[in-house]
């Protein structure tokens, strides 16, 4: 008697220790560690309230910087050790889906009554690829805002509004060149931010970098007048903008010598944190035409190896809540509302921060999006190098045009 | 003669660096050869047999003769100048100076150094506003304006080669130092007792002496600059465009930065095939040493 009374508890024990193991699922989150601000702590509150809510869950996170993210992200898609979830840079999204690397979330999103009007347009436009939804918004930020010394300009005269227009930068960076002082901070480096940057230049004058057809538009009017202006604004940039990143601009800001600077809102913590009497405007366009800036952020995205999907799913959709989502990311919230607050709370001038965001495009929706990239880089190279920027540009749209 | 206990023993013994280097070496280099043969990329995951296709692509391109080029310059630039360096400055730390042991540690301080630090540090040095390169090149009246050294094309590669002879001239040094106290004192005592010179010891005795050294540390230095990737990356990512683009950073940038992993699978062949005579030329040089030690 006594020894079947054992036997049964030891096996009772056993099917529920069985049972607890059979729920108890373990996902691994991935994410990009772009600045230091404290991002770890916050995010790793929030999924302790996630594992909280859900305790049949368990979330491991990991962290890692920019730099290393990508190809880390690529070994292990590679390796088959891919996680179940992970942020996805915008502009890794086609090639990730072309790969089948992640999952087509569309029919969860419906399903959940996640839609394209709770995110930023350019953001849920960015995660979307061949009639597939690849990847949920989870932060977003605009390239760029034109942040500005207000002591140097008021030095020179200059009225920051004037930053807005072509003419008007143009104007305002020969003012401000001087006595070891520079008017505006263009770089070149291999870098998304060059890319960016000029994009934005690109975008502003009314041109694009493919067409709606996919093909080059960067040899066209629009795109041709652009380049042409940044090459002559060039002349009131620090030397060295072929090596030179945005980083590198801002530490001359930082130091009193560069009068604009061109960045995105996630640069405010910096600048508030700086002596430097600040202040911005929404990027430049001519005169007349709205400035449009170009999309940065981040996706979430499951992988298609996941063996936990409706357990991902669970915490994309908990991140990217209006209560959560402001609090585990060091950009924008890409979910609207989160945003509204978010801003409120955080970076100065949120109103014309919105602005910019509903108006910013995002870059080509290509899987071969890191080889355009690639081509529009010499492309940049050579305008700021000074060679014929007609001429450049066909080449690049040559060797864009062949990718298809 | 070997019994077959021996034979196995031997075997035995070799076993693990065998099957490590198998495995770690061997295999990867077998399937880049395979993969160079495919069209693969990221997103198009299923291999399809191209043959030759891709390297006609490649040896076609326009990156193709600037890699070749700027790997040639480099490597000759840096090997030539770190050997030459090295070389002095261990003849220079073998005269017996005050405070010899404080200036030998001084010389290998940036051997030790990390790449990715040394070239941060040399990133500040050269940049053209806050760099200190600059800073002193104009208080001196060397320099007129702020020069982007790393950002013009003319001196980007002159810029990071001289970055990488600082990094590596103590390696030389190291090796150098090492030969030159290993030559025989009654020689060199010899050679100034019948009238020779400084120079004339150096060219006669000292170089003599140490020749095999010298062909092994070249060949060997040859292969470590050829393979260079940190030090020329985060200085310059391979621009200006192009400019400093050499084998390791085209295959990192087709590989991990455009997912075109058959592009830089051939460009891995090619480097394999030139360290391939590297490594001959080493292993040819190190016998010569031998036979010539065997019949001195």
């Amino acid at each position: 008697m006594r020894t079947s009374s054992l036997a049964s508890v030891a096996a009772g024990a056993m099917l529920l220790a069985g049972t607890a193991m059979a729920q108890e699922i373990t996902l691994q989150f991935w994410d990009n560690q772009q600045t230091e601000s404290g991002l770890s702590q916050f995010q790793q509150e929030a999924v302790d309230r996630f594992m909280a809510e859900n305790p049949d869950i368990k979330v491991e996170v990991t962290t890692i910087p920019y730099p290393e993210y990508q190809q880390r992200l690529l070994t292990a898609v590679q390796g088959g050790n891919a996680p179940d979830v992970a942020t996805l840079d915008q502009i890794w999204v086609g090639a990730f889906a072309q790969a089948g690397a992640v999952a087509n979330l569309a029919g969860m999103a419906d399903a959940a009554g996640i839609s394209r009007d709770r995110f930023f347009p350019g953001a849920w436009d960015s995660a979307n690829f061949n009639d597939g939804l690849y990847g949920i918004p989870f932060n977003v930020d605009v390239w760029q805002f034109s942040f500005y010394n207000q002591d140097l300009l008021d030095e020179a005269g200059v009225d920051p509004q004037s930053l807005t227009t072509f003419e008007g930068l143009r104007a305002a960076a020969e003012a401000l060149t001087g006595d070891g002082r520079f008017g505006v901070g263009l770089f070149s480096h291999r870098g998304e931010d060059t890319v960016v940057v000029v994009n934005s230049f690109i975008f502003s004058n009314g041109g694009a970098v493919l067409d709606d057809s996919g093909a080059c538009a960067l040899n066209r009017a629009p795109a041709v007048e652009a380049m042409t202006y940044l090459q002559d604004l060039a002349q009131f940039a620090p030397e060295g903008i072929l090596n030179a990143s945005s980083g590198s601009m801002r530490e001359l800001f930082l130091n009193g010598s560069l009068a604009v600077e061109f960045w995105p809102a996630l640069e405010q913590p910096t600048l508030q944190k700086s002596d430097i009497n600040w202040g911005f405007v929404n990027g430049t366009a001519p005169e007349g035409m709205t400035p449009i800036g170009t999309f940065g952020g981040w996706n979430l995205a499951i992988f298609e190896s996941s063996e936990h999907k409706d357990a991902a799913w669970k915490f994309i959709e908990f991140m990217v809540r209006e209560d959560v989502n402001g609090d585990v990311v060091d950009l924008i919230p890409a979910n609207i509302a989160a945003a509204e607050a978010f801003l409120a709370e955080n970076r100065e001038g949120p109103e014309r921060i919105l602005e910019q965001l509903n108006n910013a495009k995002p870059r080509p929706l290509s899987a071969r999006y890191l080889e355009v990239a690639d081509i529009q880089l010499d492309l940049y190279q050579s305008v700021f190098s000074g060679e014929d920027v007609q001429a450049s540009a066909d080449t690049a749209c040559e060797a864009i045009d062949a990718l298809n | 003669m070997a019994t077959f206990a021996d034979r196995w023993l031997l075997w035995l013994f070799l076993a693990p660096a065998i099957i490590l280097l198998a495995l770690f070496m061997y295999y990867p280099m077998v399937g880049t050869v395979i993969e160079s043969f495919y069209e693969t990329s990221f997103i198009s995951p299923e291999p399809r047999f191209v043959g030759w296709a891709v390297y006609e692509k490649v040896v076609a391109s326009r990156d193709f003769p600037e890699v070749v080029w700027n790997s040639i310059v480099w490597t000759l630039g840096v090997v030539v100048l770190q050997n030459v360096l090295g070389f002095f400055t261990a003849l220079l730390l073998n005269q017996g100076l005050p405070a010899q042991g404080m200036l030998r540690a001084i010389v290998l301080l940036p051997f030790v150094l990390p790449g990715v630090v040394a070239a941060i540090l040399w990133r500040f040095m050269y940049d053209p506003q806050l760099g200190l390169i600059n800073s002193i090149l104009i208080r001196a009246g060397l320099l007129e304006n702020n020069a982007a050294w790393l950002a013009d094309s003319s001196t980007a590669m002159a810029a990071v080669i001289f970055a990488a002879l600082w990094k590596g001239f103590p390696f030389s040094t190291l090796i150098y130092l090492a030969a030159l106290q290993n030559v025989d004192r009654e020689q060199i005592e010899a050679a100034t007792i019948d009238g020779a010179g400084p120079i004339r010891r150096l060219r006669d005795v000292v170089l003599p002496a140490i020749r095999d050294v010298v062909l092994v540390n070249v060949v060997l230095t040859t292969i470590l600059t050829f393979n260079y990737f940190d030090l020329v990356w985060v200085l310059t990512r391979g621009g200006p465009q192009n400019a400093t683009h050499i084998f390791p950073t085209k295959i990192f940038e087709a590989g991990f930065g455009q997912f075109r992993f058959g592009e830089a699978a051939t460009y891995g062949v090619f480097s394999i095939l030139v360290l391939a005579v590297l490594v001959s030329l080493y292993v040819i040089a190190q016998k010569a040493a031998v036979n010539r030690r065997g019949t001195a």
